[in-house]
């Protein structure tokens, strides 16, 4: 273990340690205690200059104000909209595409993969003419699907790369031995493949699912009106009617910011080793 | 041993060479149309003047003329390597608290978790956050300025300042993420190689500069990487802080073109897209790097 | 009837040449092994069979139909890998009766099929466990139960024991010599292992580089090596080389041994060269009994009980081992008499190839 355990040091550097944890935490959070704190400030608190000292009641009214006069609600249920059909979109998808490269060594095996990385790392601005150009053509800008259709494809070149490396770390007899058996290629895939590919769906699913929610360009670029904004774009929308509100900015943020929290905290080991792909070997 | 009857032949003959491209063909069409096609058409899009309604009429390399004279694109050029390196510490940065985490002691589990936080909120929440810490009278970073120089700072709206409040809260999460490849990397560590060391006396600085940090390559690979493209495609957050301002100060080229592309200030979507191309061709120097790391690492296998 | 036909099958990888021409005949319910270090194509051998490698040249038949471009699936093979290849996330009984139930096979079908083989390899106790609860041997046998249930006319081995302990790979040896016996059908082997061939095998193949160097029963192969690589590959501990020079005399063949001592040959020889004699550890004498007496020092001697393998250098510093009594008292430092059978000495030409067997059989 690096660096040595702290449990070999003296008693006082190990006290030391544990104290330096909490302060270290919190001065590294300040930003999000800080905002925690004023979503339940009440805005009296605000007028007298209260900003940071402790607030002089707990507002849970803000949360409810926030939901009563915005439609802050509304653009969660968007935001749900838009992630859940991205998620499974681009899973399902890539399960196929990263099955198709890791099994089979066809000629232009290579380069289509490279072709999925490199699209994962352009910036956004590049495709944003031509896409939005694409939605409106469609007839399908302003509306959740529209962003669905886009975030399943730009995604689906993240998650074929995760895929393809996940299924090339199965072992290859398991497809051969099949093969011999006379097992067609769609039951290898379906019978064989997918059910390994479990802890690979759980964690695209987690990870998808947030890179989705907080996006906030594509929200700008394909959506103007309030009945298909995400939240992320919403909340933008609101700060600028809540001016100086910083009480309602505050619980506005927490509320954007929960759904992708919480799916951290549910599903964290598979979110990390999504995150950490590569960050050990190769 | 069963035959099967004649047409179910043509299939099983053949499934080894079809089945790929049926594997690949949805996933590969969608990303064809939204990402690959756009591209070419984003460069086709550039050699033109187009409201994004009207006609588009063709004007060869005016725009990538007009943005050499532009002088919002080289504050948007110099921002935007002032993001990469000043984006690049979230590296050392994630390592030192990598470091700092990586202990076996009662709640640590959480530790982590909640060390990581940042990088799960959005942008948008993480931009508002920092707006409000450093709002001028009694944001708590302009009160900590106050009492350490007695002047006050308005960061967001002094254009010495305003870039590196943004990159301040972007390397927040950034940081974040490092930290989790480093925490993964230091898991994986090879104690033998570690406890050999330690016999041969290596240890502190040494033992990290020499051991441990070559172990951790391809989790500082990684970390370049996503700290590279966070950099170059860092849109969110000087939309949400400033939106460029103040005088176009803090300008970064993926915001000036949007702003030129989609904003009020005018649907100029050729100019825009010579901007998106300028951007990308920067990105692709980048992209190829890594990709050529990564065939080689192919070859390798 | 599944005789398994090889007709110049060559595998090319780009321009790199892995199989170099082979021409082989395996008889209908034999057991074959292809043995040879590793890298020596063996298994791209088996696999090109199998039909999961291509055939770049040359012809498969398999019971006198030609496989050379037929899908795996269709050349009534089964195939039992190295690393079992158990699907670990179905049962036993789901592992052995997976393959018939993806090519449409009834319930019940599957069901009898799978009893069948479960209780030849007294797998019945196992049948709900997955394959992560098993241990290694009881892995191997449900592969080998997965290959059972097909009733293929050919069954393929790519070292199969190689991943368990020694005990237990001497056990499940015999367990497959047995199952080869009961089914009477054609089974093709790959190993790396001497002694899995010789103990297992009425055909060994052994392979180098690409090529064939010899075929035969184990005994042949043992008594008759055709060349230095076989005779050095075949047996344990390895047979001893050395260097000698050889010349016609008297109708046989006169050699020189080092420190000078002179051996006579029965065969026959055009003119005087330098040659190796071989000469098997088990077939050297520490006592000092033979046609040939050498003084030697006694380098290391390996205490195994039931015998003293002692590796002892020549009068020229050559080294050979030769077995002995397990109670032989000499220590390293000792002088010994190595005596030299004449009629178990074999002698290869400069190319490595036999011009002499001192074939005990004969």
């Amino acid at each position: 273990m690096f660096p040595t355990p702290i449990q070999k040091a003296s008693a006082p550097a190990r006290l030391a340690y544990q104290i330096a944890l909490p302060i270290a935490l919190v001065i590294w959070l300040f930003p999000l205690i800080g905002v925690a704190v004023t979503s339940l400030r009440p805005a009296s608190d605000l007028a007298a200059g209260n900003y940071f000292g402790m607030p002089s009641s707990i507002a849970y009214e803000n949360y409810a104000s926030v939901f009563r006069d915005s439609p802050i609600g509304w653009y969660i249920l968007n935001s749900f909209k838009v992630t859940i059909p991205t998620v499974i979109g681009a899973v399902g998808l890539s399960c196929l595409t990263g099955f198709a490269l890791a099994v089979y060594g066809f000629r232009a095996n290579l380069w289509v993969f490279f072709a999925f990385v490199a699209g994962n790392f352009i910036p956004f601005q590049i495709l944003m003419v031509p896409v939005r150009e694409l939605t409106l053509k469609a007839g399908l800008y302003d509306t959740t699907l529209g962003l669905v259709l886009f975030h399943v494809a730009f995604q689906t070149g993240f998650c074929t790369l995760f895929m393809r490396n996940f299924i090339k770390g199965l072992p290859f007899a398991l497809i051969e031995s099949a093969r011999v058996e006379g097992v067609s290629e769609w039951q290898i895939f379906r019978h064989i493949v997918l059910p390994l590919m479990r802890p690979a769906i759980a964690a695209l699913s987690v990870l998808v699912f947030t890179f989705v929610w907080n996006d906030y360009f594509w929200a700008t670029v394909l959506v103007q009106g309030q009945h298909a904004m995400p939240v992320t774009a919403g909340l933008y929308a609101l700060n600028g009617q809540w001016v100086a509100a910083w009480h309602l900015v505050s619980a506005g943020s927490i509320i954007a910011a929960l759904p992708p929290v919480l799916m951290f905290f549910l599903m964290q080991r598979h979110f990390i080793a999504g995150l950490t792909l590569g960050a050990t070997k190769g | 041993m069963p035959h099967d009857p004649q047409p179910a032949r043509f299939w099983k003959r053949n499934q080894m060479k079809i089945a790929p491209y049926a594997f690949l063909a949805p996933g590969a069409v969608m990303f064809l149309i939204y990402v690959l096609i756009p591209i070419v058409q984003s460069i086709w899009i550039s050699f033109q003047d187009w409201d994004g309604l009207g006609p588009k009429t063709w004007v060869g390399l005016a725009n990538y003329v007009e943005l050499m004279d532009d002088d919002t694109f080289y504050v948007a050029l110099k921002n935007n390597l002032l993001w990469l390196g000043l984006y690049l510490l979230a590296i050392p940065m994630g390592l030192a608290a990598a470091l700092f985490l990586n202990q076996n002691v009662w709640g640590i589990r959480l530790y982590k978790s909640l060390f990581f936080f940042p990088f799960v909120i959005s942008q948008v929440v993480v931009g508002l956050m920092f707006t409000w810490f450093y709002a001028p009278d009694f944001g708590l970073f302009s009160q900590l300025i106050k009492w350490l120089t007695g002047s006050e700072v308005a960061i967001l709206a002094d254009e010495r300042y305003v870039t590196y409040g943004i990159i301040a809260a972007g390397l927040w999460p950034q940081t974040a993420y490092c930290m989790i490849l480093y925490l993964t990397g230091l898991n994986n560590l090879n104690f033998e190689q570690i406890e050999a060391a330690r016999m041969d006396n290596a240890r502190g600085w040494r033992l990290l500069r020499h051991v441990i940090l070559p172990q951790l390559a391809p989790a500082t690979f990684i970390a370049m990487v996503v700290t590279v493209i966070g950099a170059l495609r860092s849109f969110d957050l000087v939309s949400i802080m400033t939106a460029g301002g103040p005088y176009g100060s803090s300008q970064v080229l993926s915001y000036f073109m949007y702003e030129q592309a989609l904003s009020e200030y005018g649907y100029r979507m050729g100019y825009g897209a010579a901007i998106a191309v300028v951007l990308f061709l920067i990105m692709m120097v980048f992209i190829t790097l890594f990709i050529m790391r990564m065939i080689a690492q192919e070859r390798n296998r | 009837m599944a005789e398994v036909s090889l007709s110049n099958v060559k595998k090319d990888f780009g321009a790199i040449s892995i199989i170099k021409g082979i021409d082989l005949e395996i008889k209908d319910g034999e057991f074959c092994v292809f043995v040879g270090p590793s890298g020596c194509g063996k298994s791209t051998l088996l696999r090109m069979i199998a039909g999961l490698e291509d055939i770049s040249q040359g012809a498969l038949r398999i019971g006198g139909r030609d496989m050379t471009r037929v899908g795996p699936s269709d050349r009534g093979v089964a195939m039992v890998f190295q690393s079992y290849a158990l699907y670990p996330h179905m049962t036993v009984g789901e592992n052995i009766g997976f393959g018939l139930r993806m090519t449409g096979h009834d319930k019940a079908e599957i069901a009898k099929r799978t009893a069948a083989a479960a209780k030849m390899l007294q797998l019945e106790p196992l049948l709900a466990r997955k394959p992560g609860q098993l241990s290694g041997g009881q892995r191997q046998r449900v592969a080998i139960g997965r290959a059972i249930v097909r009733n293929p006319e050919v069954f393929l081995f790519d070292e199969p024991l190689s991943n368990l302990d020694a005990s237990l790979r001497v056990q499940m040896r015999g367990e497959i010599s047995r199952l080869h016996q009961d089914l009477g059908a054609t089974m093709i082997y790959v190993t790396h292992d001497q002694v899995e061939a010789m103990t297992m095998a009425d055909k060994i193949v052994v392979l180098s580089a690409g090529r064939i160097e010899q075929v035969g029963s184990p005994l042949e192969l043992y008594h008759r090596p055709k060349n230095l690589f076989v005779a050095g590959f075949i047996g344990s501990p390895k047979m001893n080389f050395i260097a000698v020079d050889a010349r016609p005399h008297d109708g046989g063949i006169e050699v020189t041994l080092p420190g000078g001592a002179v051996l006579q040959l029965a065969g026959s020889l055009a003119a005087a060269a330098k040659m190796t004699l071989g000469l098997r550890p088990e077939h050297a004498s520490a006592t000092g009994a033979g046609d040939a007496v050498l003084p030697a020092k006694v380098h290391l001697a390996e205490h195994l009980g039931s015998e003293t393998l002692f590796f002892v250098g020549l009068a020229d510093g050559t080294e050979i081992a030769v077995k002995a009594d397990g109670l032989a008292p000499e220590r390293p430092g000792d002088s010994m008499q190595i005596g030299f059978p004449a009629r178990a000495c074999h002698l290869f030409n400069a190319d490595g190839q036999a011009v002499l067997n001192g074939d005990l059989t004969r």
